[in-house]
């Protein structure tokens, strides 16, 4: 018994056989590394693809205003715009103008005596206002 | 825009977890590079089989990275986590073996083996892990991670789940145990007659 104990190894010389140990560990198996980062890699395309689209950078809002200068190009550019803008305003004066109004715009022409004078067309608009709001007072 | 290797290599692991989740890739790499040869080497040492401990080193490595995007800093260490993992997985397997023989016992591979000196310390290091394979599972898990990864007892105590005191006791049967084991092969070892 006492014989069998005495080869035992004490703790100093199972210490530094674990010391050992430690200093060497098993190799890593070759391609281990390479799988284990073809997981994560594999996991991070995975979780990009199911995230919300990114959000939108800073060209976003310039591209926006781009298609806008795109369309008014197409138009003809700001000149066009304000012809369009007028021509527009002209097709809401017709719609509201009292007829007295609109007969006298339809016999204007260049040089004639009877026909469109600007500081009428404005007194029209007045008439046009008069018109809506009588609607109006009628309705009520 | 990805952070350079340099700026997260001195990184803290949950930081690196965190910058992973997050989509660094290079974090990966690094966190990878630092834990699975202690992971693998711990798995080779519980389960003594090559092919197995690779299973679980790598199945360990996957869980955390499926768990990156989730995990919450400063809740807990990284790698106890990683530890307590390949503990679990390692139990599996033991539990589905039932025992393994001794003459199942894989002879551990040393990259010096060719010099007289390797050969003596690849003896030493067969040795000790037929040694270890003869100690019930959770002293040789308490063994192992204290003496060999260098674990405190209270990081022990957290792998295992059990308290620090447990740890102890599991360590000091352990150690007797392995002393027990190791009787009669003080020349095998290097040790001459004492």
């Amino acid at each position: 018994m006492v014989m069998a104990d005495s080869r035992r190894l004490n703790d100093e010389e199972l210490e530094k056989l674990l010391a050992e140990a430690a200093r060497h560990p098993p190799p890593l198996p070759e391609g281990l590394l390479e799988r284990v980062l073809a997981d994560a890699g594999a996991l991070a395309d995975a979780a990009a693809g199911g995230r919300p689209a990114p959000a939108p950078a800073p060209a976003a809002r310039p591209r926006r205003l781009a298609a806008c200068a795109g369309w008014l190009t197409a138009l003809g550019g700001w000149p066009a715009l304000a012809g369009l803008s007028a021509a527009a305003l002209v097709g809401l004066w017709l719609g509201y103008a009292p007829p007295q109004a609109v007969e006298r715009l339809a016999g204007a022409r260049p040089g004639n005596e009877g026909g469109f004078d600007p500081g009428e067309f404005m007194l029209s608009f007045e008439g046009v206002f008069e018109g809506i709001l009588e609607e109006g007072r009628e309705e009520g | 825009m990805p952070m350079p290797l340099d700026s997260l290599a001195d990184q803290p692991d949950d930081a690196l977890l965190a910058a992973y989740g997050r989509g660094e890739r290079v974090a990966a790499r690094i966190l990878a590079e630092r834990f699975l040869p202690r992971l693998y080497g711990h798995a080779m040492r519980m389960l003594n089989d090559r092919a197995e401990a690779e299973d679980v080193a790598q199945e360990a490595m996957l869980r955390l990275w499926k768990i990156a995007p989730a995990w919450r800093q400063g809740e807990a260490k990284v790698s106890t986590w990683l530890y307590r993992v390949v503990a679990n997985l390692c139990t599996d397997r033991l539990r589905r073996r039932r025992g393994v023989g001794l003459d199942s016992i894989a002879e551990p591979a040393d990259d010096a083996a060719s010099a007289e000196d390797g050969l003596v310390r690849a003896q030493r290091v067969a040795a000790l892990q037929e040694a270890l394979m003869r100690l019930p599972a959770r002293q040789r898990q308490a063994v192992v991670l204290r003496h060999v990864e260098g674990l405190s007892n209270p990081e022990i105590a957290a792998v295992m789940e059990v308290s620090v005191e447990a740890v102890e006791s599991l360590n000091a049967r352990g150690k007797r145990a392995l002393a027990k084991a190791l009787a009669g092969r003080r020349e095998e070892l290097g040790y001459g007659d004492g």
